[in-house]
């Protein structure tokens, strides 16, 4: 069986800086990552990032994907990467088992960070089962990583910024969007991103939901309604739409089925979009063992993910006694980084959620 | 209406434009930027320190008009294609408006496209003056537009003149009620809502029950799909809270995997 100091699972924005994090402070990491390449979401992503310079604001995440994993590539000595690994259940004696192609691998260590992500939340509506309904995640996959379009004319569900980043790539990809609809009364992302989405034609229907697929053997259409203040369908506000794609883009779900093996307490705290684990300023759950970051403790945009990865990379490496040089000053800089991204009106939610499941200074 | 359609009010255009004089004076940044979220890219490229500083990541860009050239690179890296290029001294009767554009082919100079206002209405036909492409693969490609002056505040994208694309056949609907019992809820283990809302009726209000008389989340995707839809459809009929419903405990293997390979796992050491 391996042994590591610290086994870092998930290679997206947050694994990658929270190996590289905890590589340069000296601790030996194996970083897993179910996929072929790192990068997680990041590959997929064709836009320019908000946030700062520090966060690689005004890059393209695909190309942050190559910078993290470039970084990580100059100090092979201390960062193992598995790709292609699959973690399929954390033990309570510190064992996590990996799935690696056929084989099952026990990889033991003395620290835990999960930064595992978050699956796509889906929706329920009649004929919801019909081919040609995707998840947002799938069909930039389909565009942006195979180069395959999902299909002709595509009613995107949900206007937060997944909904509106993917039905700008759509539209970039030459597949036309008939409409991005969200039941709430105004648009959840960026204002920016709806801007140019809806400069370019695309009406977007706040108030405005799903309540059925129809096609045969596939999508050939979906039924709008409006919804009144109270979110209920207003009758006779029914409206057909002939498209052969519907993708649903309903908001993220954390992806925390290892934190509940190894036993951390978790609660459902709607701002931060499920079931998300308590824990400490050092992104520290109540299991020892376990430090979390990324989607997982709560759902955000890339860019806090890179924080706090750094920041799990610090302070994990810090409690088995790889202290990073600069330690103090570090800490305070991912705290800051993270203060500031979240302090704007649409960071409210988040901290209001943060607030709920984090103790202590 | 911002919020509700992501059509930018007037009242915030207005605000934003520069002096009557400074106007006449030759091109100037436009930032469409109306929503405080943390990015700030702009105030950290601008050589000439056009667009002051934020005490805070939140705060929204502010241009230095007096400084600023209109010289593009903002344009070009910010993250939400905010910013606009607007020359009002083109000549008497037009201005140009400078937009960047991440579509494929780009018009080349001289093209006569269609140029679109906010809300992505065809408002007149305008002639591409200049495309820089902006090759330095992180950056936006920006094309200026000649258009009539009195639409220089309202020019905000374009497309490129082609035939309509050919609409999907319309289809009649099923007619069924909505969310009928036949609706599916588990796409792996194929269980509809009306088996779901009957274990409920019966008494079984919590995930974990559910799953063991019905085989919802026991598939490929192990409920990461269903287990809120069935939480949501648990809340709705019992008005239990989402913390308050039991899901269950959650054992290893995360994905479904074969006998085989658990024989063929390491052994153990100790």
């Amino acid at each position: 069986m391996k042994e590591v100091d610290i086994a870092i699972i998930g290679g997206g924005p947050a694994g990658l800086m929270a190996a590289e994090a905890a590589a340069s402070s000296g601790a030996n990491v194996v970083l897993l990552e179910r996929d072929g390449h790192l990068g997680g979401q990041l590959v997929k992503q064709t836009h320019k990032f908000f946030g700062s310079e520090k966060q690689y604001a005004s890059t393209r995440g695909i190309y942050i994907a190559n910078i993290l994993e470039d970084k990580l590539k100059e100090m092979p000595d201390k960062v193992e990467i598995w790709k292609g690994a699959t973690a399929i259940g954390l033990y309570e004696d510190d064992v996590l088992a990996v799935e690696v192609g056929k084989e099952i691998k026990k990889l033991k260590a003395k620290r835990f960070i999960v930064a595992t992500g978050a699956s796509e939340k889906s929706l329920v509506f009649v004929n919801n089962e019909l081919p040609g309904i995707y998840g947002a995640g799938a069909v930039q996959t389909l565009m942006n990583v195979n180069g395959v379009r999902p299909g002709q004319r595509v009613l995107m569900v949900g206007a937060g910024n997944i909904g509106l980043i993917v039905s700008y790539q759509l539209l970039q990809a030459g597949v036309e969007v008939a409409a991005i609809i969200d039941a709430a009364p105004t648009i959840g992302g960026y204002l920016v991103h709806a801007s140019k989405i809806r400069r370019a034609g695309v009406p977007i229907l706040t108030s405005h939901t799903v309540t059925r697929a129809y096609g045969k053997e596939s999508v050939e259409g979906a039924t709008l309604v409006a919804l009144d203040e109270q979110w209920q369908p207003l009758p006779g506000t029914e409206k057909e739409v002939a498209v052969d794609v519907i993708c649903i883009s309903v908001g993220l779900s954390p992806l925390a089925e290892l934190l509940w093996h190894a036993g951390c307490e978790m609660h459902y705290i709607p701002q931060l979009g499920g079931h998300v684990p308590i824990r400490d300023k050092n992104l520290k759950t109540n299991v020892d063992a376990v430090y979390i970051a990324g989607d997982i403790t709560g759902i955000e945009e890339a860019s806090s993910a890179m924080v706090e990865g750094r920041l799990a990379g610090l302070t994990a490496s810090a409690s088995i006694g790889f202290k990073h040089d600069d330690y103090e000053a570090e800490v305070l800089d991912c705290n800051e980084q993270l203060r500031s991204l979240r302090a704007g009106p649409v960071g409210e939610h988040i901290n209001q959620g943060m607030a709920l499941v984090t103790s202590g200074e | 209406m911002y919020l509700r359609t992501g059509v930018a009010d007037k009242e915030l255009v207005v605000n934003t434009i520069p002096s009557d004089e400074r106007r006449q004076k030759g091109p100037y940044v436009f930032i469409e930027c109306y929503q405080e979220i943390p990015c700030d890219p702009c105030t950290k490229i601008c050589p000439f320190g056009s667009i002051l500083p934020m005490d805070d990541i939140n705060d929204l860009p502010r241009t230095d008009y007096d400084t600023c050239t209109g010289c593009t690179i903002c344009a070009a890296i910010c993250p939400g294609l905010a910013i606009f290029i607007i020359d009002e001294t083109y000549s008497e009767t037009e201005g140009t408006v400078g937009i960047p554009y991440e579509f494929s082919p780009l018009p080349a100079k001289g093209d006569v496209v269609e140029a679109m206002n906010r809300a992505g209405e065809v408002i007149c036909d305008a002639t591409v003056l200049r495309v820089n492409p902006n090759k330095k693969r992180q950056s936006t490609p920006l094309v200026t537009l000649v258009v009539p002056k009195e639409l220089i505040m309202e020019v905000r994208f374009f497309r490129l003149k082609k035939n309509a694309a050919d609409a999907l056949p319309e289809v009649d609907p099923y007619d069924e009620e909505n969310l009928p019992d036949s609706t599916v809820i588990c796409r792996c283990e194929n269980v509809t809502l009306g088996e779901v809302r009957a274990l409920i009726d019966e008494g079984y209000d919590n995930v974990d029950e559910i799953k063991r008389i019905s085989r919802a989340g026991m598939g490929p995707c192990q409920g990461r799909t269903c287990r809120p839809l069935i939480m949501g459809e648990i809340r709705r009929k019992t008005g239990k809270e989402f913390d308050e419903i039991e899901l269950g405990a959650f054992r290893p293997p995360t994905k479904p995997i074969q006998f085989e390979q658990l024989m063929g796992g390491e052994e153990d050491d100790n």
